[in-house]
């Protein structure tokens, strides 16, 4: 990506309130992605934009609704088995209690019977309490599976485009040296940012070692790290959709190994290395 | 000594200590619920005002402003560290569920992502109140033609493209208006 041609501010000014169309959205994201002047002014225009809601002039809660609020916590963390305040009343009910400054508890002036009545109906929240979490549990369940499937059926989809999109590059990778007997071939769709690596015959590495794939950008800049792989037993890896930017131009692609943790530019010597085919082609 | 040993503790007008807001999120992350009713005690206003500008009704302003603090209560590192003060996110957060309510769009943009320069200890100014007063005066200052667009967008939850229409002035002089506005309002207030 070029980033001598940043998104204009006034676009980064609504980009951090939302108010851009998807498109647009989308088109800044990426550029951010890779751009650190941009996501700063991103920041700023985002803290500004806090400053005008501070800006409001504050007006009374409506009456109540602190004690909704404390009430629907203190239910929450009752049913999350944080209940200190239920061990107070315990307490309570079995006897008197130590009270800092040495003060006597004050005598109840409820009835006993009254206590019981109370209780049952705490009892009778509690139940209701406990259905409407676990509702919420489901519900919360639900939308974290339906979001699975979602991103799942993405990369899904991803994965097909990769595979039979026109503009997508091949490269067949070789030692760079004269021993030959890794290979690796790999697919690359600039446009989306998607990336196939599919090795064979790699040696191992140490255990505090990893294989790094890097994108050689067309326009020379520096190489982009495009994931971390580790062959099995049989020397296999593969490598699929890591994380990269969309929209990088590039000539190249090349393997080297570097520290478990990946490295932020590659060490030589590369082990493998080929260059992409034109889009297309 | 350990690090959060360091950590102070601010003496307020009314002798007691003061917990910072990271403080009460961490005790918050522990499920202590006066942590939780400090944070509503602080914020709570400044949220159900935003809303209620917004959304102008007071019974959808305060279940917006309800949600917000149970989602807190529920998920305290649901605000990144790059989300800037705790003030600043409630006022956007409180901000962008109104306008989600006000246009029925599915609460799912991710706008509350947009990260958010921490500018300076804004918590305990807001707490004080004198940065909200600083920051009324300078928005009453600015010029009316950066001022209106900046409340249309933040408070009305229009597009630009809707400021447009409705002002008749080209997009790009809204564009231009709203960020220069937002520009003043920063060094205006010395952030």
């Amino acid at each position: 990506m070029n980033h001598s041609l940043h998104i204009p501010m006034d676009d980064l000014a609504l980009y951090a309130i939302g108010d851009l169309a998807a498109e647009d959205r989308g088109r800044i994201a990426e550029h951010l992605a890779g751009c650190e002047q941009c996501r700063a002014e991103v920041a700023s225009f985002g803290g500004d934009w806090a400053l005008v809601g501070m800006s409001t002039p504050e007006v009374a809660l409506p009456a109540g609704a602190r004690e909704r609020f404390l009430s629907r916590v203190e239910a929450d963390a009752g049913r999350a088995g944080v209940v200190q305040n239920q061990t107070e009343s315990l307490q309570v009910a079995k006897g008197p209690v130590l009270v800092a400054g040495g003060r006597a508890p004050r005598k109840p002036v409820i009835s006993w019977s009254g206590w019981a009545i109370a209780a049952a109906l705490l009892l009778v929240a509690a139940g209701l309490g406990a259905q409407l979490v676990e509702t919420h549990r489901r519900m919360h369940e639900l939308d974290a599976k339906l979001k699975q499937t979602e991103e799942e059926s993405k990369r899904a989809a991803l994965v097909m485009e990769l595979m039979t999109a026109s503009q997508a590059q091949h490269a067949h990778l070789a030692p760079a040296a004269a021993s030959r007997t890794p290979s690796a071939r790999a697919v690359y769709l600039a446009s989306r940012g998607a990336l196939l690596l599919d090795a064979e015959n790699l040696s191992p590495v140490d255990a505090g070692k990893t294989y790094e794939l890097w994108i050689l950008p067309a326009d020379g800049s520096a190489p982009i790290p495009a994931g971390l792989f580790r062959p099995d037993a049989a020397g296999s890896a593969h490598l699929l959709l890591p994380e990269i930017p969309a929209g990088v131009r590039a000539k190249a692609l090349g393997v080297t190994i570097e520290q478990a943790k990946g490295a932020t530019s590659p060490t030589l010597p590369i082990v493998l290395a080929g260059a992409l085919d034109a889009p297309g082609e | 000594m350990v690090f959060s040993e360091l950590e102070p503790t601010i003496e307020t007008s009314k002798g007691r200590d003061f917990l910072s807001d990271e403080d009460l999120l961490r005790r918050v992350a522990e499920r202590d619920q006066s942590a939780m009713a400090e944070i509503f005690d602080r914020y709570g206003r400044l949220v159900y005002s935003i809303a209620l500008r917004v959304l102008k009704d007071t019974a959808a302003a305060e279940d917006v402003m309800q949600e917000i603090f149970f989602r807190l209560w529920q998920d305290p590192t649901r605000r990144g560290s790059d989300r800037g003060t705790l003030a600043a996110w409630l006022a956007v957060v409180a901000r962008n569920r109104a306008v989600d309510g006000l246009r029925r769009r599915k609460p799912t943009d991710p706008v509350d992502e947009v990260p958010l320069a921490a500018k300076g200890d804004l918590a305990e100014e807001v707490v004080q109140r004198g940065l909200m007063e600083k920051l009324q005066r300078q928005m009453e200052k600015l010029p009316a033609e950066q001022h209106r667009p900046i409340d249309m967008a933040f408070f009305e939850g229009l597009t630009h493209n809707e400021i447009a229409e409705r002002t008749g002035l080209p997009l790009g002089t809204i564009k231009t208006r709203i960020r220069s506005g937002l520009l003043s309002l920063r060094e205006a207030v010395g952030l």
